[in-house]
């Protein structure tokens, strides 16, 4: 048996040098994947941004009205319609990934902070695991639940009858409404943010708080005032992930948040929260179908296109927020 | 542990690249191979026919179904992926040249409502008010025992079925821009079996939690599709790139020829003989 032998002769740092050479090209390998993501997508996209210009970004007429013009496109690349006005759907991704995010941010901020300081021994033990599990669970499984539960409920028990008839000729009340989406969506996203947030609590240095307690303030205090602030750019980092599946999250929301390209009118007071929306996510998946037509499909390659700026930006946003944290805090992490 | 590892691994690649060829030429040499792509609505059929048809021509060739919706079919047929493209539509000025669409059977759509509303029946115009947004409170509609406003639920707009819908029963109507568009016919008879002001249109394997609404007096039955009383009626066809060749021609001639495809066809749609 010569194998094993010849192994042990070789020097080590030829396979240090082998785990290099393999890990960066797989690295590098990564980085071309998404470059050639993004070109793959903006070259797809493009017919629809350069038929539109600024205007795709804005308002104006129907934007279902628009679509179903564009996937019924006459032949013939030269009659191909593409106008089409997204604001809806950008305004409707923007409302509830935001209202998500900042309702998550508060409740696990509040709740990492109680089972890191305050939570008894057994509590922390059995609230932990159950967070993670939470954090696991397929979106899909939250969408069902939606629908077979919470949006017949909304729409049959909680939207009055006169408040369906006031706006019956603009939207439908069916019970699909951003109060759903929203409600589904942060209980989705909180537990990965509490993961995190407690994580990064419990790696604050324990003299840091101790330090504080000495100063005579009370747990309380001294967890907001040197825990909480120590913890800020893994809280950032947490809000930043969150933030990237609200904006992903598609099959869920087409189920629950209503599938019309409406904006919602704050004006309309509580009725607002009653009304559906649709996000560019949920856009995508709904009209999957259709990718074959060559104008819908280059419309829905442009919804995919601002999702993956979007995405893009918001890691930048996260890290520029960290950059500024770095000096006070713990390493970022 | 290490070198023994590597063999296995090393004796695993050499069976992988020892079957491959091994197996593929015997295949293809004794059996051509029809793939099909397409509707979500033709599927079922599409699935339940090639398995009887393996019995009948005893296993004369290979069968691949995929799904993905009418347009990826013709769109695979066309680009030559498949061999057959379902499609629940009829064809499009947009569809590329040289495709032909062979009918294959008919398919009901109806028009549902909730168990709590049992709507004796509807006309096109009642239809046509109803999804264009003109009329918007069930008092309005005649024989509706509900009194709310009207939940209205329809396809997105890359649907085989909508755009059956919008031919059939809507004409030049264009549907109400606040109704809620579902990606599925299950979940349109899942909105509407949970919302007592409900209504919307299924193919007609979907009807089961829901009230059929009878459409220009006639109930929406296969047995009227069958008859060809019931209007709301559409097509299914599979499209091949020029006329079907070969096994394809074959297959597509036995379905809509023989007695046995007929047979299977009636259980849930309306055959063509």
């Amino acid at each position: 048996m010569p194998a094993p032998g010849s192994q042990a002769a070789k020097p080590k740092d030829r396979t240090d040098q082998r785990a290099e050479v393999a890990l960066g090209a797989l690295a590098s390998a990564v980085l071309l994947l998404i470059a050639f993501m993004i070109v793959f997508v903006f070259s797809k996209a493009w017919p629809s941004f350069a038929a539109n210009g600024l205007a795709w970004f804005g308002a104006g007429g129907n934007v279902d009205e628009q679509l179903t013009n564009v996937f019924n496109s006459p032949a013939g690349a030269e009659n191909f319609v593409y106008t089409f006005h997204a604001w809806p759907l950008l305004y409707a991704t923007a409302l509830i990934t935001g209202i998500s995010v900042v309702l998550a941010t508060a409740i696990s901020l509040l709740s990492a902070m109680f089972i890191v300081e305050f939570a008894p021994e057994v509590m922390q033990r059995i609230l932990q695991p159950v967070i993670r599990l939470l954090a696991a669970v397929p979106s899909v499984v939250y969408g069902l639940i939606g629908i077979l539960v919470l949006v017949p409920f909304v729409g049959n028990h909680v939207i009055s009858g006169a408040e369906k008839d006031a706006v019956r000729y603009v939207i439908q009340l069916d019970g699909t409404s951003i109060l759903v989406g929203v409600l589904v969506l942060t209980v989705m996203i909180t537990p990965i943010m509490v993961a995190i947030v407690t994580d990064a609590l419990r790696s604050v240095p324990r003299n840091w708080t101790e330090g504080a307690a000495a100063l005579g303030v009370n747990r309380w205090r001294a967890l907001r005032t040197v825990g909480l602030r120590a913890a800020r750019p893994a809280i950032v980092a947490a809000a930043v992930l969150a933030t990237a599946r609200a904006l992903g999250e598609a099959i869920m929301l087409s189920m629950v948040s209503g599938s019309v390209g409406f904006a919602p009118n704050p004006l309309d007071g509580v009725t607002f929260f009653f009304e559906p929306a649709r996000t560019l996510a949920a856009t995508v998946v709904d009209n999957a179908e259709g990718l074959s037509v060559e104008p819908f499909g280059q419309t829905i390659y442009a919804l995919a296109a601002i999702l993956l700026v979007s995405s893009a930006f918001l890691s930048f946003a996260g890290w520029a927020a960290r950059q500024s944290m770095r000096k006070y805090t713990l390493q970022a992490r | 542990m290490k070198n023994r590892l590597r063999r296995v691994g090393l004796l695993s690649a050499l069976a992988l690249v020892a079957a491959v060829p091994a197996v593929t030429p015997a295949a293809a040499s004794a059996k051509a191979t029809i793939t099909m792509s397409g509707s979500t609505s033709v599927a079922p059929l599409a699935a339940l026919l090639a398995r009887k048809y393996l019995n009948v021509c005893k296993h004369c060739v290979n069968f691949k179904l995929l799904q993905g919706g009418s347009d990826i079919g013709v769109a695979d047929v066309a680009a030559g992926r498949v061999t057959i493209g379902n499609s629940s539509r009829d064809p499009k000025p947009t569809d590329p040249g040289g495709l032909v669409f062979n009918k294959i059977a008919q398919d009901a759509i109806c028009i549902v409502t909730n168990k709590a509303n049992p709507l004796p029946g509807i006309d096109q115009a009642g239809v046509q008010a109803v999804f264009g947004g003109k009329v918007r409170s069930w008092s309005d509609v005649p024989g509706s025992t509900q009194t709310g406003t009207i939940d209205t639920f329809v396809r997105t707009p890359a649907s085989g079925t909508q755009d059956a819908f919008a031919k059939i029963f809507l004409g030049s109507t264009k549907v109400f821009s606040g109704a809620s568009q579902k990606a599925s016919n299950g979940l349109i008879e899942q909105s509407v079996s949970g919302d007592p002001n409900g209504v919307g249109y299924v193919s007609l394997a979907f009807t089961k939690n829901v009230h059929v609404v009878p459409y220009k007096g006639v109930d929406c039955t296969l047995r009227n599709a069958k008859s060809g009383q019931y209007g709301g009626v559409r097509n299914f066809y599979m499209v091949t790139r020029g006329a079907p060749t070969g096994v394809a021609a074959k297959w597509i001639n036995w379905i809509t020829h023989s007695k046995a495809a007929s047979a299977i066809i009636s259980t849930q749609w309306v055959p063509l003989i």
